[in-house]
């Protein structure tokens, strides 16, 4: 084994904590603002370290559920829940079967539609925001979850396939010609073959897919008015839209929101390491 | 009665055609191996009959039912893939039992079907480990074991020991041909190696360029090839083919002079005059005489113990091979001739169709 110089050693250890800090440090600012006081927060010069530490602007969110901001933070929860797993679900239901048909089957114009699909996740918002939100609005679907479902679906089907897509190109195609003899349908391959294989990727995807939706503020900005289907960014940004932005309680709503994202990348990081392929075939 | 027909079977991808108007019938129980170089269309022949490969042109019938439009689940055959193709996220007890779950069978019907051919194929042991935990020869093992799952009338099997170690090759080819006979299942055997081919094949189906070369019984290829292809295909090392002429004709007496050469060698047999033929004699046919008609200066010499090879460049050809028993004391450079009885001569005409 080669053991690796001191300088070596001290330069990767030191990059690594650089970037560390340097990704740490905007989540330890935003805790250390959700804890302070707005006296701490606003004094010249800054007061880094506050002098008493208070969960107040939690209890405001989440305890006192009387309160108006509680009232839209937690309305806001459901409705980014909602949206954004009803979203991802959606997606890989079309996504799973697109990416298969993509991968596997043959045919030259199914690979150029592959191409539209990526086209249009490459298209800016502005572009489509206009004639998305008169056919909400003759719809009747302003302000519902269903709209921002739906937009949101017309984002992640294509990134989710494409995703899908180039991990499906990666089992071997014996594994596709084997169950088809052993007597199943396309269906059957993809449920008892496919999906369990490119399991980590299926993670990947659905955990890419929920935080596109979780973040996404533009369309949720437009297309909600009010606590029926205002998603978190949205409601975030409310706080700092009145005369007087609490900074603190931005900053606790910022902390509550990552929550669940980050809960759900910790369970699903069991599922994201790969090398369940070892085995099936010679190699 | 037949188990598989196939009937002016032609492929072709985009303008390449790769399988030329096959005709072929296989009988029930028969182990039919098809064998010829890389890119003859052997694969692609055996995923037609599988159904993973649409059939261009011509008939394909399975039993009396016409079978070229079936899909591949509807045929009743089962396969074992060269890359043995297990399912790598279930036990070997699932991976055999598979098809058999996907038939909606019964629970109690499906353990006892995987414990019977577990026990066949000595995989017992191993019924709860994954795929990646076992050894290539196993792993083949469970392959197979997939494939006898649904009872198949047929059984293909795509070059199924080029994956593994010599010995392993050795000890699975013997397993295999005692796993026919048990079974009296009909196979079809996909290989370009010619030793499997001759020692498995109740029939050998030698494919060159998308036809068939010749269709025969082992022995029938070595003893009587039909051209040139399957002469210098089958055989270890290849046949010699020396190029010649007919110089005079008497009735039941033809004289061969081989081109380069001054001597003369006799067949007796009528043979049309014909002014260019093809003389091929086996390397293990061939024996060192002083007064042998077949002259030539060693180039190379190769000591297997049980055998030598000889080569040399004789004065008709250059690179011609000779297999002698046992260990001989020819050097490099020295002068040979050899000689070789005439029932072993092979004729073949300048488009190298069989003349004898």
């Amino acid at each position: 084994m080669i053991q690796p110089s001191k300088t070596q050693t001290i330069i990767v250890y030191s990059s690594a904590i650089t970037l560390g800090l340097i990704l740490l440090c905007p989540v330890l600012w935003l805790f250390i603002m959700s804890v302070s006081s707005t006296k701490d927060l606003t004094t010249l010069p800054l007061q880094w370290i506050p002098e008493d530490i208070s969960f107040e602007n939690y209890i405001k969110l989440i305890g006192d559920v009387d309160s108006t901001s509680a009232e839209s933070f937690l309305y806001a929860l459901r409705n980014s829940l909602i949206v954004a797993l009803s979203a991802t679900f959606l997606s890989l239901c079309v996504a799973i079967p697109a990416a298969y048909s993509l991968s596997r089957l043959p045919g030259k114009r199914r690979k150029s539609l592959l191409f539209v699909a990526i086209a249009t996740f490459m298209m800016p918002p502005v572009a489509l925001v206009l004639p998305l939100y008169s056919a909400m609005a003759s719809l009747g679907l302003l302000n519902t979850h269903i709209a921002l479902i739906a937009v949101y679906c017309g984002i992640l089907v294509p990134f989710t396939t494409w995703l899908l897509k180039s991990n499906f190109d990666a089992i071997p195609i014996d594994l596709d010609e084997a169950p088809l003899i052993d007597g199943a349908n396309r269906l059957q391959i993809i449920w008892h073959i496919t999906l369990p294989i490119a399991k980590p990727a299926l993670g990947a995807a659905a955990l890419m897919a929920v935080l596109m939706a979780w973040d996404e503020f533009f369309y949720a900005l437009l297309f909600t008015n009010d606590i029926r289907a205002k998603t978190l960014p949205v409601a975030i940004a409310d706080f700092a839209a009145g005369r007087v932005a609490d900074y603190g309680l931005i900053s606790a709503a910022g902390i509550l929101a990552t929550i669940p994202p980050v809960s759900m990348a910790y369970f699903l990081q069991k599922s994201l390491v790969s090398g369940l392929m070892s085995g099936s075939v010679k190699g | 009665m037949t188990a598989l027909s196939l009937k002016n079977i032609n492929k072709s991808f985009g303008e390449i055609q790769v399988i030329r108007d096959i005709n072929l019938d296989i009988k029930p129980g028969e182990f039919v191996v098809f064998v010829g170089p890389s890119g003859c269309g052997k694969s692609t022949l055996l995923r037609m009959i599988a159904g993973l490969e649409e059939i261009s042109s011509g008939e394909f019938w399975i039993q009396d039912r016409r079978a070229d439009q079936l899909p591949a689940s509807e045929r009743d055959i089962a396969m074992v893939f060269q890359s043995y193709a297990l399912y790598p996220h279930m036990t070997l007890a699932e991976n055999i039992g598979f098809p058999l779950r996907l038939g909606n069978q019964p629970k109690e019907i499906i353990e006892k079907k995987v414990q019977e051919i577990a026990s066949i194929l000595r995989l017992e042991k191993f019924l709860d480990r994954k795929p990646g935990q076992i050894s290539g020869g196993q792993r083949q093992r469970v392959a197979i074991g997939r494939a006898l799952a649904r009872d198949p009338k047929v059984i293909l099997l795509d070059e199924p020991l080029s994956n593994l170690d010599a010995a392993l090759r050795l000890e699975m080819r013997i397993e295999l041909a005692k796993l026919h006979k048990q079974l009296e299942a009909t196979m079809i055997y996909v290989t370009h190696d010619q030793v499997e081919a001759m020692t498995l094949a109740d029939r050998i189906v030698i494919l060159n360029n998308g036809e068939i070369a010749q269709v025969g019984s082992p022995l029938d290829l070595y003893t009587k090839p039909a051209n040139t292809f399957v002469a210098e295909f089958i055989g270890s090392p290849k046949m010699n083919l020396f190029p010649a002429s007919i110089t005079e004709g008497h009735p039941g007496e033809t004289k061969i002079n081989l081109i380069g050469s001054s001597s003369n060698l006799m067949v007796n047999k009528d043979i049309e005059p014909n002014n260019e033929l093809h003389l091929g004699i086996r390397p293990e046919h061939m024996t060192p005489s002083d007064e042998g008609a077949i002259k030539g200066i060693v180039t190379s010499t190769e000591q297997l113990g049980s055998d030598t090879y000889i080569y040399f460049d004789s004065e008709t050809k250059e690179q011609a091979v000779a297999r002698l028993n046992g260990i001989t004391a020819i050097r490099t450079g020295e002068k040979i001739s050899f000689d070789a009885s005439q029932e072993h001569y092979h004729l073949f005409s300048p488009g190298g169709d069989r003349i004898n």
